[in-house]
């Protein structure tokens, strides 16, 4: 039986040799493109200066590839983030042609397009940390000033839960989207504010409070304000939307902010943006035993 | 006063600059609705009171904006407030000088 049930799953011998051609096609040179690296070392260097290296490049190649064969290859020196190479960990954001992109999901054929140069930099509005890795202390700093976590006030529950709190569908729906935020940085490197306005606290910490803040098991907006409704907190943000169109996981952090600007009128007219989830409570359980 | 306070306030003038605005200019544009607001110098002096203020608000918080986002320091940033309101009242009070003279006021 578990024989058989193996066999369904065997790919034909045509399809099999179909995805393998393709796999091939995939990985095939097709084209040399140039790479213009930034190098800059903060603690060694006197100026930033930029690095060329020429690689054959398939149509699968993305640029961490190519840069970690540069690296392996021609500049050992090369310093540059990432980690899980599958656009999850938001570490390989970087200046692609100009554009914020997460190197690692970004083919270099796409990249370079007509073209036959890609020129990689650090992230802009950011400190180089060295060559394309950019420092992101402060960017941190920003996202743990809003609290980015859930706030109660009701110790006896947290210390002895009874329960999940309760959540709809709909509620859940309000911060959906922020969830998906990997830290990446790309948005706060194409704010326009951010540019000049250092301490501003930019699209990522922003659309985090408000996600925090409409989460109905947080109890924490009035914590968050002192944070966020401050000379350099949302209402600095000019509705440019750069930060949104460059998110590399179709997050909106622009609209989050105007979110949070709207829920902080409201607040004045006394609107608060949610009732405190209740836990569920524990006669559910115990009608369940029951 | 909080930022979002100050930026409420931002918008609400843009309102009033629309409305007392548009009062100013059919005051001195049209013929016959400005005879019948004219009739009414002490209201008029009352719009144009509204009118200055909201402007004056409006225009220097911008700017206030601006050179927050400039000068980021956040020691800089309570100067300029401070420094912006006092401009705006000065100006404020030349200004409404300026239109009670003009009004027949004083
Ligand atoms: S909001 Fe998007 S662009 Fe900004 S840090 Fe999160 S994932 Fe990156
Ligand atoms: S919408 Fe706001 S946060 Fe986003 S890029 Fe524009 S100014 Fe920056
Ligand atoms: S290496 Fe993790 S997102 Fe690119």
């Amino acid at each position: 039986m578990a024989s058989e049930e193996a066999k369904e799953y065997v790919l034909p011998p045509e399809v099999l040799e179909e995805t393998m051609k393709a796999s091939e096609e995939l990985w095939k040179p097709v084209r040399k493109i140039k790479f213009r690296i930034y190098k800059y070392n903060p603690r060694k260097d006197y100026a930033p200066y930029w690095e060329e290296h020429e690689l054959e490049v398939s149509r699968g190649m993305t640029v961490l590839d190519a840069l970690l064969i540069i690296k392996g290859e021609a500049d050992h020196s090369l310093g540059l983030r990432y980690s899980c190479r599958m656009g999850l960990c938001g570490s390989c954001a970087m200046m692609i042609n100009g554009k914020q992109m997460l190197a690692c999901q970004t083919r270099v054929l796409e990249a370079a397009g007509s073209g036959d140069v890609v020129e990689l930099r650090p992230l802009d509005n950011f400190p180089v940390e060295r060559d394309l890795a950019a420092d992101f202390t402060s960017f941190f700093e920003k996202h743990r000033a809003v609290k980015p976590w859930i706030i109660r006030n009701d110790d006896v529950e947290l210390n002895n839960p009874t329960g999940p709190y309760k959540q709809t569908v709909d509620e859940y729906a309000r911060y959906y989207q922020f969830t998906d935020c990997i830290k990446c940085g790309a948005c706060l490197s194409a704010c326009p504010t951010a540019a000049t306005d250092y301490e501003y606290l930019g699209p990522q910490a922003l659309a985090q409070a408000y996600r925090y803040i409409v989460d109905t098991r947080d109890n924490g907006l009035d914590v968050r304000i002192s944070v966020v409704d401050t000379e350099h907190g949302c209402w600095r943000c000019h509705f440019a939307a750069s930060c949104s169109d460059v998110c590399p996981r179709g997050v909106d952090p622009a609209q989050g902010i105007q979110l949070l600007k709207k829920l902080l009128i409201k607040r004045k007219f006394g609107f608060k943006p949610h009732k405190p989830a209740e836990a569920l409570p524990a006669k559910v359980k115990a009608e369940k035993k029951g | 006063m909080r930022e979002s306070t100050i930026m409420f306030l931002h918008y609400v003038t843009a309102i009033l600059i629309v409305i007392t605005g548009l009062i100013h200019l059919l005051a001195n544009n049209d013929p016959v609705i400005g005879a019948t607001i004219k009739a009414n110098p002490v209201l008029y002096l009352g719009n144009m009171a509204i009118f200055l203020a909201a402007l004056l608000y409006h225009a220097f918080n911008g700017v206030r904006v601006i050179l927050i986002e400039m000068v980021p320091d956040r020691c800089w940033t309570k100067w300029i407030s401070w420094a912006i309101l006092i401009v705006g009242i000065v100006t404020y009070a030349v200004g409404l000088q300026v239109l009670m003279v003009a009004l027949g006021f004083a």
